[in-house]
């Protein structure tokens, strides 16, 4: 295949960005994206210029770094998928590609399709997790949990952290990723002690890192490489507006 | 109060309060205004009737004040918001799962409130499209009142005048669209169980509105409304 990309340049956060546009030719449609990419970087060294920087890591659709805005769509054009995970044959030969970063004032680029998703990283710190220390993993029934609960604690606790959901919102709205970690928590006994401190503290720290607000357009959810649902969003908005009534 | 502000998902949770005050209002409104079809005597007497609430019908146009000046300053909060969330565009963008009636509330909402004004200079205060606002008509019981019949429909005999009402009540139903699912998530109720049920109430719920506001000018550039002359 041979393809044309618009990639986004750009030295650094402050430096002002550019588009530029490159050739990759006989790419083999078995590629995942990220390899296309390598091949073009490849290709940019051996011509002594400076390769496009895109963020790893695992490329098995886990761990959440991958994170590119592929013709205007985050994680590109298939359904449920990370870019990793993305490969050449949902492309055709001679298409033109168009490859930006995330775009959200909470996540300024860092360089080229690079940006900083430490503001999740600041939300989780405000509570995300159970401080109460749990011991060894307990015996699997020793617990009991509603089996419809575990399995929406679980589609929650799927979500890996990647930003597609800001990335695809119109408001650059953080509210998908934050209901889905309150939810995981929250749907589980362990989290019940925490539950409503939890909530007020992440959404407040969503709300100051500059994230917008959701309009309930639901691109996030068709976004979301997990697919998870907006549900989770109104079970956040449920358990903050009960935490705000009550006083936490 | 003024903290309520500080968070989007309270804002919101205003927005979706005062919208749905005004939801509840444009239903009151339509039932009331349908009365058109009972005759010109029925539709004077509730006019009539409705002014002299008096006091209650000051109370009703200061919650309906409120939940406007509330509904719009939220949005206009939240706009500036997410506008400021993404300072720089994308390049190209495209809708996944969004319906465009969704993204649009902002501008749909503007048109609404476009349409306020118009519609209250109209048959509110009387100063456009005045030449049917300041007859009288006497009640069967010998009242003389306000004759809100024939500024009616002498108005919507007006094709330009129809049209723009119909013109706007189809941007309402945009809005309406989206409003009353939205309402019904933003306030924490999703569930797969009951959101197909809500789908279809949303929109069977605003096209019936809708519908109902258009029937009026369309009934009388079809006829089916006309002056009766009065007394």
């Amino acid at each position: 295949m041979n393809l044309t990309l618009h990639i986004w340049r750009q030295e650094n956060t402050t430096a002002e960005g550019r588009f530029s546009t490159y050739r990759v030719e006989e790419i083999s449609p078995d590629m995942s994206f990220l390899e296309m990419l390598d091949v073009l970087n490849e290709r940019l060294i051996n011509k002594g210029e400076v390769p496009v920087e895109f963020e790893h890591d695992c490329r098995e659709g886990i761990c959440g770094t991958c994170s590119l805005m592929i013709n205007g769509v985050p994680h590109g054009p298939e359904k449920g998928t990370t870019t990793c995970q993305l490969h050449m044959r949902k492309f055709k030969d001679g298409d033109e590609i168009t490859i930006e970063p995330w775009r959200a004032k909470a996540f300024p680029v860092l360089k080229d399709l690079v940006v900083d998703r430490s503001a999740f990283d600041r939300i989780i710190q405000k509570g995300g997790y159970i401080s109460a220390n749990t011991g060894n993993a307990p015996d699997g029934n020793a617990i009991p949990i509603p089996k419809p609960d575990s399995d929406w604690a679980f589609e929650a606790a799927a979500c890996i952290g990647c930003g597609a959901c800001v990335a695809a919102c119109k408001n650059a709205s953080a509210s998908l990723f934050v209901a889905a970690k309150v939810t995981h928590l929250g749907l589980l006994p362990q989290g019940q002690p925490e539950r409503y401190l939890r909530v007020t503290a992440m959404v407040e720290q969503m709300d100051q890192e500059g994230f917008g607000s959701c309009t309930n357009t639901y691109d996030c959810e068709g976004a979301c490489p997990k697919q998870i649902s907006v549900r989770n969003i109104a079970r956040m908005n449920r358990d903050y507006l009960k935490a705000k009534i009550m006083g936490n | 109060m003024i903290g309520i502000f500080r968070s989007t998902i309270l804002t919101k949770i205003a927005m979706a309060l005062s919208g749905l005050i005004w939801i509840g209002f444009s239903i009151a409104h339509l039932s009331g205004h349908f009365l058109l079809f009972a005759g010109q005597e029925a539709y004077n007497a509730y006019g009539q009737g409705l002014k002299d609430l008096g006091p209650l019908l000051w109370l009703g146009r200061i919650i309906f004040i409120i939940s406007f000046l509330l509904h719009s300053f939220s949005g206009i909060l939240l706009l500036s918001r997410n506008k400021e969330a993404r300072p720089v565009q994308y390049k190209a963008k495209k809708p996944i799962v969004s319906t465009p009636q969704s993204r649009m509330m902002a501008l749909t909402g503007i048109l609404l409130f476009t349409f306020m004004v118009y519609h209250l200079a109209h048959f509110t205060w009387g100063v456009v499209h005045a030449e049917y606002s300041h007859l009288t008509y006497t009640l069967s019981d010998g009242r003389e009142v306000h004759d809100v019949y024939t500024m009616v429909i002498g108005s919507y005999q007006n094709v330009f005048v129809c049209l723009a009402y119909v013109l706007f009540m189809l941007g309402f139903g945009i809005h309406l669209s989206h409003a009353i699912a939205s309402v019904v998530q933003t306030l924490g109720f999703n569930h797969p169980m009951y959101n197909s049920l809500v789908k279809k109430v949303a929109n069977g719920l605003s096209t019936i509105i809708i519908l109902g506001y258009i029937s009026i000018p369309a009934s009388v550039m079809l006829g089916v409304l006309k002056l009766t002359g009065g007394h």
